[in-house]
């Protein structure tokens, strides 16, 4: 017995001891010190295990995070929307706008050794567009693409089928960065596991839903001048990890499990942000805002008048500030603000004004006639049927509109269901409302969701003033000319009361106070990881 | 005995089959399209739509699918996932064995606790420690796995630093998932031996040893413990379908690799070939473990043995 309870003391002894020798957070100081160090292993935490990462095959946002560090492209967009030099130096576009003809950086090899040149650019592209590559984004991102010729070793002309504009948007991102054709043809279906590019970091391995490893190319000398240094970059390493559930995400923060995660929640953040170890780095998303599209073709929202009322009768403020706190900006139109071409007419648009609302919907002939507080028309309620995703705070923000709503009169019956099956309800036409975003940097996006005969027009909407708009903003060379065509277009789709934007998305970035000069592309989404280095804790 | 292993593997066929089949069909009635997951990624016409469902092959009628399928399987392919083209069974393999290993690390978790406090409530019947026992074992049992894996979490990671909280590799990346996973099965465990084992102390076989003043030791290891054996192995068969069904939850909270996150992403984006190979690859799982079951009856007990 006396046994016993001398190994319980010494158990406890111990466990007391455990606790006051850790500290409650590594001594990490803030102070920046001014010139980057060299060397150590960056981990960069993922929100979603990608479904393949080949850029020139799969689709998803999160592929590009890891590579865009490994492959280099021809152009590289700035913050406001103009293209620099990549690997290519200088290009020229006809004045159809058919032909673009780039000349080649002559100082670039891949990974692997192969040369870069024009030819490796025509297999490139050749590959995106070949329908055996079976590509789900880069080939639609290539458009009208008809062929390529090579001119000489360093200057390729690409030709297209008929004008397109977001050409150099499609570019400058990673779905269309440039692989050896030397590892292409040697791993065929396989590449995905062997990918070699020209950029910063090489490609190591990738052990699907554990890691993916990047190495520092020690041979990088063709750094794109919109970058901070020339020559290597700074990091040995980068080791990608994933972190699918958003309970978890700051907690390894916390817990020194990574520098950087990706899509922190909104409460956690506020409490990252108090803790002199982390920063926030709130990315906004060019793109689509969290918008609600309502279908124009099914009673209610057949109605102008009803559509309107409901875009009067939502309190985004409030919504954003119980959901999204105060790191997501209001949404006005169908582009978010950080988006090129976006229209800031529509600032203010059917602000938050319930009493018109309850005006717009008496007009329209709904009334609560049984006093139950919802409207009725000809014996029908005024039902709205909402279709919701699980993800992206869908959820919540229906459950908010809900209530306000309410307050007008207007009954929401909303089902959760799985993706797959809330694409196909928003195909047949089966909602009133479906809530979506899509990212993307160049206004064409709009195309895909607004035009009669798009894929994604869940308001189904059929306009030809508005089709031949969007075609044309596809086809015009001229910036300026296209900015005015998408300023008609986000105009268009709000005066028709097409979608309820809500929120403008912003990726909430942890980062450890360790991680200096990070910075982000153009997309938004993806980091440039090539100026990027790591201050010593106690430094 | 090889011929009875033998016959059970035979019968296992249909199911297997039957099982296939009835999923294929349910994956295909359940409304969605894969192409169009695919595309929502990056918008496009209806045209491209078209395109790339004909590209994976899903522009095909049903029955022409299903006996692709079926005569594929038949020949040991399971064809590759419409979104990352890889072999599903090769993805199968990369993932297999870590939900293997937590699912082991975690039924042995919950072989030890649920047998612990199982016995010793049967023993002390009626007592304080058989009260505590039963609470707890409802605790384990109604406890969501999400939630005490973040308590977890929070205890052992953020407050006293002893495990990491994500990741996997070590002994010590094991410990938290399956300790969260093995608890919650532990309580199931912990109930039944306790029932089981106070039926067979109430035999009169136990009476008559005790009476050859056998210790209470040899009585209850050699004679009582073995004999409750048997109910309890039927129920830890069939626990080890829940624990895989639960390392799913805790694989996402752990972010580990595994089964569990591999069948959701596919159900989630409808991905045909890897829901269909991981159902066939559970319902051969989950009769081989049966049958391992039936046959450890007949090492406990005797009179199986001899029939």
């Amino acid at each position: 017995m006396r046994f016993k309870n001398i190994v319980f003391s010494a158990i406890g002894l111990g466990l007391s001891l455990l606790l006051t020798a850790c500290p409650a957070q590594p001594a990490i100081s803030p102070a920046t010190p001014a010139a980057p160090t060299a060397g150590g292993k960056l981990i960069y935490g993922l929100t979603l295990a990608p479904s393949g990462i080949d850029p020139h095959v799969n689709a998803s946002s999160e592929l590009g995070i890891p590579l865009t560090s490994v492959y280099d492209t021809l152009v590289y967009q700035t913050a406001d929307g103009d293209f620099v030099p990549g690997l290519a130096t200088e290009w020229e576009i006809s004045d159809n706008g058919l032909v673009y003809t780039f000349h080649l950086r002559q100082d670039v090899t891949f990974h692997d050794g192969t040369p870069f040149n024009a030819e490796a650019v025509k297999f490139n592209l050749n590959r995106i567009a070949d329908p055996e590559t079976k590509s789900q984004k880069a080939a639609l991102m290539l458009g009208p693409y008809d062929h390529c010729d090579v001119v000489d070793e360093y200057t390729v002309k690409v030709f297209f089928r008929e004008p397109y504009a977001p050409f150099l948007d499609s570019l400058s991102q990673v779905y269309l960065g440039m692989a050896s054709p030397t590892a292409l043809e040697k791993w065929g279906a396989d590449y995905q596991m062997h990918q070699v590019g020209t950029g910063p970091f090489m490609f190591k391995e990738y052990v699907p839903q554990d890691h993916l490893t990047l190495v520092r190319n020690p041979d990088y000398n063709w750094a794109p001048a919109i970058f901070n240094h020339q020559g290597p970059a700074y990091l040995d390493e980068i080791e990608f990890r994933f972190f699918v559930d958003p309970a978890t995400r700051a907690l390894a923060l916390e817990a020194g499990e990574a520098h950087v995660i990706g899509e922190i929640p909104p409460q956690d953040a506020a409490r990252l942000e108090d803790n002199p170890a982390f920063k926030i780095v709130a990315v906004p998303i060019p793109g689509q805002p969290l918008q609600a599209f309502l279908n124009t073709t099914k009673s209610p929202t057949d109605d102008l008048r009803v559509r309107q009322a409901l875009l009067y009768a939502t309190d985004r403020e409030a919504i954003v500030q119980a959901i999204f706190r105060e790191y997501s900006p209001v949404a006005w139109g169908p582009l978010s603000a950080v988006t090129w071409g976006y229209n800031e007419a529509v600032v203010g648009q059917y602000k938050y004004d319930p009493a018109r609302a309850r005006e717009l919907l008496d007009e329209a002939g709904w009334q609560d006639t049984d006093g139950d507080g919802i409207r009725e028309k000809d014996g029908q309620r005024l039902v709205v049927a909402a279709y919701l995703m699980s993800w992206g705070y869908i959820p919540e923000v229906a459950t908010l509109l809900q209530s306000q709503w309410k307050e007008v009169g207007v009954d929401v019956r909303s089902q959760q269901v799985a993706y797959p099956a809330a694409l196909e309800a928003a195909r047949l036409g089966k909602h009133n409302l479906i809530l979506f975003n899509l990212a993307g940097s160049d206004p064409d996006l709009l195309r895909g969701f607004f035009h009669s005969e798009a894929n994604f027009n869940w308001a189904k909407v059929n306009d030809p003033q508005l089709d031949a708009l969007l075609e044309e903003g596809a086809r015009l060379r001229d910036q300026a000319e296209r900015q005015a065509i998408y300023a008609d277009i986000q105009e268009k789709i709000m005066e028709q009361a097409l979608i309820i934007p809500l929120r403008d998305y912003v990726n909430l970035n942890g980062v450890s106070a360790q991680v200096q000069d990070l910075r982000y592309d153009a997309q938004g989404w993806f980091p440039w990881l090539y100026d990027v280095w790591l201050s010593r804790s106690g430094d | 005995m090889i011929q009875y292993i033998g016959k059970r593997l035979l019968s296992a066929l249909p199911v297997l089959w039957g099982v296939t089949t009835l999923v294929f069909l349910a994956i295909h009635l359940v409304p969605g399209d894969p192409a169009e997951v695919i595309l929502a990624q990056s918008g496009g016409s209806s045209e491209a739509l078209e395109q790339l469902r004909a590209r994976l092959g899903l522009d095909a009628p049903l029955l022409v699918q299903y006996v692709r399928f079926l005569s594929n399987t038949l020949r040991g392919d399971l064809g590759r996932s419409l979104f990352t083209n890889r072999p599903v069974v090769q993805t199968i393999g990369e993932q297999l064995p870590h939900t293997v290993q937590l699912a082991l690390a975690a039924m042995a978790v919950a072989i030890v606790v649920g047998g612990a406090l199982g016995s010793a409530a049967a023993i002390k019947r009626g007592s304080w420690l058989d009260n505590l026992c039963m609470t707890l074992a409802v605790v384990g049992v109604s406890t969501p796995v999400f939630w005490s894996a973040l308590l977890f979490i929070l205890l052992f990671t953020t407050t006293l630093h002893w495990l990491p909280a994500t990741g996997q590799g070590s002994l010590r990346h094991l410990i938290m998932p399956a300790l969260v996973l093995g608890l919650a099965s532990s309580g199931t465990i912990a109930r039944l031996v306790r029932s089981s084992l106070l039926e067979v102390l109430s035999q009169e076989y136990i009476t008559v040893a005790r009476s050859k003043g056998l210790s209470e030791r040899t009585l209850l290891l050699r004679h009582a413990l073995r004999n409750a054996l048997i109910p309890t192995i039927t129920v830890i068969g069939l626990q080890f379908s829940f624990l895989l069904g639960g390392a799913v939850v805790t694989e996402t909270v752990f972010s580990r690799q595994g089964m569990g996150r591999l069948i959701v992403d596919a159900i989630l984006w409808k991905d045909f070939p890897v829901i269909q190979g991981v159902v066939l690859l559970s319902a051969v799982l989950y009769t081989l473990v049966n049958l391992a079951v039936d046959i450890s009856y007949a090492f406990l007990d005797p009179r199986i043995r001899h029939e």
